[in-house]
Formats: C-alpha cells, sequence, structure tokens
C-alpha cells in the first residue's frame, strides 16, 4: 500500500496547484506558456464553450481518452494547438511530448486499488486486491493519424487462471482523413453496450453491470468504421473483428469466431426537450460465427460480481451468435439516469445428447442506474469537482444506485429441463444484483467509491451461499488517474 | 350383535395390519428397499450398462482421456433410466484413450439425484488386468473376511447402442458406502492421492507441523473440503514416526485400531497386491476415514487391480522387510515390531490360508477335486465373462492372454494358501 499512498499524497499535491503549476516544464518552457497564453487570446469563446464548467480536464478526459469509445474522438485537428510549433514537453491533462502539430505523445496511467469483503465461505478472495494498473501512450502523428497502446501491469483475471485475456488492451490507429467516417484499426472495444463502452475511470460504480461484464464482447482486433453527423447528434460505429471479444473467450472457452459488430446512438430529443437535459439513445448489434471445435462448451457463462462465482457454466453452441442491446442514457443537472438491456442467441446445432439441433441459447440482462451529484456539480463523466480537495473545497460527492438482473435459458423445448450442457430445455439459472454507492472525487486524479452489492442467485443449487440466500458484498476502491 | 361384530372386525383387521408390521417378509422389504443398488451390484450376471452420449462427447472423452473434463449423458440399466449425469475419464495408472475407465457423476448437474440410491458410479477398465477380475475376486475377498470393501459386479457398456467393452461396476466410497458400512458418515474421509511425479514415495514419514504438507497431498479430502483437518493426519504421522517406544502403543491407540489394520495388510498380502498399502511403488491405492468426533482413522481398501501379482509365492513382507528403504512403509514396519501385532497379522494370512480353501475338497465322490472358494469364485467369474470379454474387442489384450491370465489366476487360487501357510512357519521359526 506504500505505493499507493505515495501516489495518493502526490496527486493531492498536484490537484491542489493550478493547472499550469502542474506542469513541470512550464517554467522551463516559456515558449509554450506564450502559446498557451496566446490560444487563450485567440479563441476564447471556443474553450468556454467546449470546457463548459471547468478548465481543468480530467486526465482520462483528454479528447483522446481510451477508455471510452461512447463517442468518436475529435480529430487531431480539433486539439491541436493551431499555432503549436517546434519541440516540448508540457503536462497539461497528461506527461506530454510534442513536435509542433506534427507528433505528440501522451503519458496515460490508471490505478484502482480494492479493498473489499464478502460472503463467510469464500477463500479465494483476496481481501485488497490492486485490480488495475494501467499504463500507456497516446497521440497522433500529423492530423490524421491517432493511436494508442495502452498495457495492464497486473491483470487480476489472468493471475486468476480464468481469463486469458491479454495483457495489452488498446493498441490501435485511427485515420481520420475522413471526418465522417474515420477508420480504427487494431485492438479495441467491439462498439456494443453503453456500460461496457464507459472507461473503467469513468464508471459510477466499481464494477460494471453483469451484462457488460458477462454478454457484451469488449476489446478484439478488428477494423471499423465510424463519425458522427448532426454536431454529435447521431453517431455510428461498425466493424469486422478477429473474434467476439475478450468476454466470450477464457482459458476453457474459446469463444466467437468472426464478429460483425454495429452501433448507433443519438440524442434525438436535443431540439425539443432542452430543459430536460440530454437524453441519448443508442442500439447495437453483432453476429459472430461460432464453432464447437473445441472439446469444451463455447457458450457464454454467467458469474456474480465481486467473486466471480459461476453459477451458469457455458452450454455447447455452433452456428452463430446474435447480440442486440438497446439503452437510454439521461443526464440533467446533477442527476443521470441510465438503463440498458441485452440478449444474446446462440445457435446449438447438432448439440443434442443424440446428436441433434437443440433450441438456441439464450442470454439476457438489463439494469436501470440512477446517480445524483450531492455537490451540485454537472453531471459528467469522469465528474469534475467544482472545488477540488485542499484548493478550496471538498471535492465531488455523489451517490449511486442500480439494479440488474443477468438470466440464462434456451428459447424452447419440450424435454424436461436440465442444467447439464447439453439439455434440450436449458434450466434457467440468473443473478439479481442491487448496487449502491457514495463516490468522492477529490480531484481530477483521485476518486474514492465505496459500493455495497447484493447479489442473490435465482438457482439455489448454484448459488454460493447456502439454501439459496441473498448475500452482500462491499468494496472500497482507490483510483488514481494521471 | 352389530356391535358385538363390529368390535371382531376391528380386532382382526388390528392383528393383520401388526402381524403384516412384523412379519419377515415386510422387514426384507424394508431392507430391500434401503439397499435399491443391491442388484446392480450381483455379481452373478453381467449387467447391461446403456449410455447416451453425444458422439463427439465420446470422442472428446476417449481423446483427452488425462483430464476430468465431465460429459453430460444418460444412463440405463434394465428399465432404470437417469438423465442428465455427468461422465468423466477416471483412474490413475489404468487410464486409456481407447478403453476409457469412467466415473459416473449422477449428482452432477442436481443435487439431489441418485441413481438406485448411488451418488455416483465407476466403470473400471481392468486395462492392467487381462483377466479382468483380480479387482471384483479382491473385493469379494476382503468382503469374505469381513474388511469393509466396495461392492463390484461385471457390466457390458454400450455407447449409444454400440458395444464397448467389458467393465467393473465398482461401489464408490462416498458417504453412502460409509454410512452402509460404518453407520455414520460426517467424520473425515480422505483418498490417498498417489504422487506419480515423486521420485521418492510418501512412506508416512514425518513432514513436520505443517497440515499442508499432508493435505491434500497425498491425502485428499473428499468430505469437508473446506476444513479438512490436516492438522490431525500431521498428529497421527507424527505419532507413527516420533513417539517413544514405550507409549507408541498407547498413543497409536488414539488414532488407529491397529489389530483391525494388522487384518487388512493381512488379507491384502494374501492378495498378493503389489500396489497397495506395502506396494512396490510405495504406500498407495487406500482411502482413510476419521470418525466423528475422534481422532480414530481407519483404512478402506481401493482399486485392487494388481492383486495375484507374480506368483502364489509372493513373499508375505515384500517391501516391509525387502525392498528400497524409502519405499518401506513406516507404519507397518514399526507395527510389527510388536509381537502381538505380527501375531495378528500372521494369523490373518493363516485365515485367508483356510478361507480361500473353504470347501476344497482333493477327493470327491465323483474323482476330481472340489477346489477351495477362491478357485471356485475364479472359475464361476471366468464362465460368467467369457463372452462378453472375448467380443470386447478394445480391450488391451489378445483373447489369449484373458486366456492365459485366467489359468495365472486359478493356479494363484489353487497354491496360495500352501505358499503362504509356509511363509508363516517360516516367519515363526525364525
Amino acid at each position: 500500500m506504500l505505493p499507493l499512498l505515495t501516489c495518493l499524497v502526490a496527486a493531492l499535491t498536484l490537484g491542489s496547484q493550478p493547472a499550469s503549476a502542474a506542469d513541470p516544464q512550464a517554467g522551463a518552457q516559456p515558449e509554450a506558456k506564450t502559446e498557451k497564453a496566446k490560444k487563450n487570446e485567440k479563441k476564447p469563446k471556443k474553450e468556454k464553450k467546449a470546457k463548459k464548467k471547468s478548465d481543468k480536464p480530467a486526465p482520462d478526459e483528454g479528447p483522446t481518452a481510451t477508455d471510452t469509445d461512447a463517442a468518436p474522438a475529435p480529430a487531431p485537428a480539433d486539439q491541436l494547438e493551431p499555432d503549436g510549433k517546434g519541440t516540448r514537453v508540457t503536462w497539461k491533462q497528461h506527461p506530454s511530448f510534442r513536435i509542433g502539430s506534427v507528433f505528440r505523445i501522451d503519458l496515460e496511467a490508471k490505478f484502482q486499488e480494492d479493498v473489499r469483503d464478502t460472503y463467510v465461505g469464500e477463500p479465494d478472495l483476496p481481501r485488497t486486491q490492486l485490480h488495475r494498473n494501467r499504463i500507456g501512450v497516446q497521440g497522433h502523428l500529423f492530423k490524421q493519424i491517432e493511436y494508442e497502446v495502452e498495457r495492464e501491469l497486473t491483470e487480476k483475471e489472468l493471475d486468476a487462471g480464468k481469463t486469458p485475456k491479454s495483457p495489452w488492451k488498446d493498441v490501435n490507429v485511427n485515420l481520420t482523413f475522413v471526418k465522417n467516417a474515420q477508420v480504427k484499426i487494431g485492438k479495441f472495444k467491439i462498439p456494443f453496450g453503453l456500460d461496457q463502452l464507459t472507461g473503467v475511470t469513468h464508471n459510477d460504480f466499481v464494477y460494471r453491470s453483469l451484462g457488460a461484464n458477462y454478454l457484451a464482447p469488449a476489446r478484439d482486433i478488428g477494423l471499423m468504421v465510424h463519425g458522427s453527423f448532426l454536431k454529435h447528434g447521431f453517431q455510428y460505429w461498425s466493424g469486422v473483428f478477429r473474434h467476439d471479444g475478450d468476454n466470450a473467450r477464457s482459458s476453457k472457452i474459446a469463444g466467437g469466431d468472426e464478429t460483425f459488430a454495429s452501433r448507433a446512438t443519438g440524442t434525438p430529443f436535443r431540439a425539443l426537450a432542452q430543459g430536460l437535459g440530454e437524453i441519448g439513445l443508442g442500439t447495437a448489434f453483432t453476429v459472430s460465427k461460432l464453432s464447437d471445435d473445441s472439446f469444451r462448451p463455447n457458450g457464454l457463462r454467467g458469474r456474480t460480481i465481486m467473486t466471480q462465482h459461476v453459477f451458469y457454466e457455458p452450454v455447447y453452441v455452433k452456428g452463430a451468435r446474435r447480440r442486440w442491446e438497446a439503452d437510454v442514457d439521461w443526464t440533467v443537472g446533477p442527476a443521470s439516469a441510465r438503463a440498458e438491456y441485452t440478449l444474446v442467441s446462440d445457435d446449438r446445432r447438432q448439440q443434442g445428447i443424440g446428436d441433434n439441433d437443440l433450441p438456441n441459447a439464450r442470454a439476457r440482462s438489463w439494469y436501470v442506474s440512477g446517480t445524483w451529484l450531492l455537490t451540485g456539480e454537472a453531471k459528467a463523466r469522469p465528474v469534475k469537482a467544482d472545488g477540488e480537495f485542499l484548493q478550496g473545497g471538498w471535492g465531488a460527492l455523489e451517490v449511486a444506485a442500480r439494479y440488474e438482473r443477468l438470466w440464462f435459458d434456451s428459447t424452447g423445448g419440450t424435454d424436461v429441463p436440465f442444467r447439464n450442457p447439453r439439455a434440450e430445455t436449458i434450466l434457467p439459472a440468473g443473478d439479481r444484483a442491487l448496487t449502491l454507492g457514495v463516490s468522492w472525487t477529490l480531484n481530477r486524479f483521485v476518486k474514492v467509491q465505496v459500493n455495497g452489492i447484493r447479489e442473490q442467485v435465482e438457482d439455489s443449487e448454484r448459488n454460493p451461499v447456502p439454501n439459496g440466500a441473498a448475500f452482500w458484498s462491499r468494496v472500497i476502491r482507490l483510483q488514481f488517474v494521471l | 350383535m352389530f356391535r358385538t361384530r363390529f368390535y371382531a372386525f376391528v380386532g382382526a383387521a388390528a392383528l393383520v395390519v401388526l402381524g403384516g408390521l412384523l412379519s419377515p417378509s415386510r422387514a426384507q422389504g424394508q431392507s430391500a428397499s434401503s439397499d435399491a443398488a443391491a442388484a446392480l451390484f450381483d455379481d452373478t450376471v453381467v449387467h447391461d450398462i446403456r449410455l447416451t452420449i453425444s458422439t463427439r462427447d465420446w470422442e472428446s472423452l476417449k481423446e483427452h482421456f488425462k483430464e476430468n473434463t465431465r460429459y453430460p449423458a444418460d444412463l440405463r440399466w434394465r428399465d432404470e433410466t437417469v438423465r442428465s449425469i455427468a461422465v468423466r475419464s477416471r483412474g490413475t495408472g489404468s487410464r486409456s484413450g481407447s478403453k476409457p475407465g469412467l466415473k459416473f457423476d449422477i449428482n452432477y448437474y442436481t443435487a439431489d439425484q441418485r441413481f438406485l440410491g448411488l451418488k455416483n458410479l465407476i466403470l473400471r477398465n481392468n486395462t492392467q488386468d487381462a483377466s479382468n477380475m483380480r479387482e471384483l475376486v479382491s473385493m469379494k475377498f476382503f468382503r469374505h473376511m469381513n474388511v469393509k470393501a466396495s461392492r463390484e459386479s461385471f457390466a457390458r457398456l454400450f455407447v449409444n447402442t454400440a458395444y464397448v467393452g467389458l467393465y467393473t461396476i465398482v461401489e464408490d466410497i462416498d458417504k453412502d458406502f460409509l454410512k452402509k458400512n460404518l453407520d455414520e458418515n460426517d467424520g473425515y474421509l480422505y483418498e490417498y492421492d498417489f504422487d506419480e511425479d515423486s521420485r521418492i514415495p510418501y512412506a508416512f514419514e514425518y513432514l513436520g507441523t505443517d497440515p499442508a504438507k499432508y493435505v491434500p497431498m497425498p491425502f485428499k479430502a473428499q468430505t469437508h473440503e473446506s476444513d479438512p483437518r490436516g492438522d490431525v493426519i500431521e498428529r497421527f504421522i507424527w505419532t507413527i514416526n516420533e513417539a517413544g517406544a514405550a507409549a507408541w502403543r498407547q498413543m497409536m491407540s488414539e488414532f488407529l485400531d491397529l489389530t483391525a489394520f494388522m487384518r487388512h495388510l493381512g488379507v491384502e498380502n494374501f492378495l498378493a497386491e503389489e500396489d497397495g498399502i506395502t506396494g512396490d511403488y510405495g504406500p498407495n491405492n487406500f482411502y482413510l476415514y476419521r470418525f466423528e468426533k475422534k481422532n480414530l482413522f481407519t483404512f478402506l481398501p481401493w482399486d485392487k487391480s494388481n492383486t495375484f501379482w507374480e506368483s502364489p509365492e509372493y513373499w508375505i513382507f515384500r517391501n516391509i522387510k525387502d525392498g528400497p528403504e524409502d519405499h518401506r512403509n513406516r507404519l507397518v514396519v514399526r507395527a510389527l515390531q510388536y509381537d502381538d501385532l505380527r501375531d495378528a497379522y500372521l494369523n490373518t494370512l493363516l485365515e485367508c490360508a483356510a478361507s480361500a480353501e473353504e470347501g476344497a475338497n482333493a477327493a470327491a465322490a465323483d474323482g476330481a477335486a472340489a477346489p477351495g472358494w477362491l478357485e471356485r469364485e475364479v472359475g464361476t467369474l471366468y464362465e460368467l465373462i467369457k463372452a462378453a470379454a472375448r467380443s470386447d474387442t478394445i480391450k488391451p489384450f489378445s483373447n489369449d492372454q484373458f486366456e492365459a491370465a485366467i489359468t495365472d489366476l486359478k493356479t494363484f487360487a489353487k497354491e496360495r494358501s500352501a505358499a503362504v501357510r509356509r511363509m508363516v512357519a517360516d516367519e515363526r521359526q525364525r
């Protein structure tokens, strides 16, 4: 914990200084300072409009921020200082090295450390966990080539041997030659699921929703075209991927193969209901090939939130996997609400005990969530405190609640339901969870989240606690973002 | 008049009901229903076990026979069908990709599901035994000698209607077995997990105070898995090795009925078990059960496919007085230093010799010699299984090897008693 405390103290110290003072090269780079001054003089209105309430963007908020794909990143031209020239090192959002407007590289780091507890009899759960420790770089070359590389240093799921996710997270290049038809190549998130596409450091809760973790595909290698119209009133993403994402794979589950994915979002009520804040609607689908080449079942699995207890084992599948989701994201003043419904349907051709076709395996999830910033800031992700801690304020305090369900069954069948992976009628299994949380954003670097999670596995035989009872899990997360 | 008849009728009815409750037939019926699996373990017939499983899974199970991956299947025996069981490959040295040993987890997908009252069922493939019957005959002999052991019978296995081969149905040692045989099942059951990768076998030597040195390897908890109490095993092993000579018997009595243990050992070595408590590779093939609320353990025999080893002259002190020092079971070596325990061991061997010869008659009325119990069993079982064994085309032995193995078994059964008596006499003369 000592390095973490050191980081925390450093972050609080950094956060308590004005943004310009946080730039360690400010004094040594008078040109850069001059440029900033020029920029402020040159386009004061545009800057004010873009940044709204705060002129100190969070480190994970930058225009090339890697961990949110909810909105396409603006072209590099938007983030360039128009008259930027020369070589310099700056630290505004991130430590950054720039060569005029030709090249830029920003260093990033995200650390999330957890203290947690759950039901008695879960010996495998580490009470403290360095949950995520990611470092990366992002930037651009010339005006049309953006890039990002991010690596996990302590992938917990890798350590547990349960999910052989690559430690490499986002490794991709985004070509912005055509602004409304940008091309992204490499490894990044498949465009599916509002919660899954919300960056890990931006989330309202410590853990993503069950549907985001187990039904949405997450990252894969592919090629995607994306863009926006009507001043971001309509956005789209559409791409092909090698597989169907990290969430569908594990050391024992092969996952789907070639995947086509498409997502669209819009704000259709923007002109009609300005007093009601911003309402975003989204929908997405994917289609993947599913093979039964592996001798192990290749279906999706269901696990509990914190302990990752498997309450639904994968079933044998073959054919195609189809995902569909719809989501709504509403932000008004200090409050926000989100809801999402996801449906996954897997073919099971020739997967019966008698090598017969079976009805499709089906997985569904939904959640509704709400947040309220008690300290009155306008809701944003990430939250930006009006008064930073140790800088004349106490940071931003937000309460949040989410209720959700993830469940699995089959689409039909005349046989009696069984739990086995070749059952004609799959015995339904699900998990319902209520998460209550408080998030304290001390400054743009540091956030503390406290969550209590009540879960109940619907099939008592697959419940990790006796007699099918509900159980509580508790977690405190300290987050530091550079 | 009506009232008198009424009372007479009621009285007669009560007598009928009471008589019914107390009658022997009622008692037998209760017994039969409480042991629904008895018919499955009837070793006078070859049973037909029919498995319905995805052809893909069956091929995968054989291809990945070294893994314990479970596959769903339906099981049928006679008119009894149980749906949605889990089947997996099993065994240690006997694992095979062509004729896999199988474990049926009846309750893997449904916790309260039973088949004839059983949670598990084992189909032993006998790939290390050309005769197919060492295991079954040995377990039957253990029971014949009043040592608790699994019931077994023969079965022809059909997978998706195709005959796969001849197997031995084995009663698993689990809570049901414990309840039936020891009248309790809430104690601590451990399977001895032989470490095939270890160059030097574990021979009950003391490894230190850390319970993790004993549990889960080599003593793998089968009950109370979350709190297997390796500390009690540590104290048991410490006592075997470290307790002083004067207090050894007294201290050991807390952990083991040594006389009963000598009986187990005697039966095992009468059967010339090459891979057992005093096996060639170090101790192996047993379960250890600690009784409820006590520190008292008992040994339970397991996997006797390497009995009838080599010849009837198999030495009764093999790996006790000879063999590599680090292979010798510390418990056995120390226990046999006590005269009364050595006598118990030798007496058990003599009792086995007598039992194996039960019913033998050198000069029967028709002039033919009547074989003893053990030889009769081998002969009867041979007649029972020979057709199924011969038509088993995936067994790793030829039919000639099968016949030769049966001949060896018959010879062993015929000559073992005399050989053991001679060895016991030699030992007592020393």
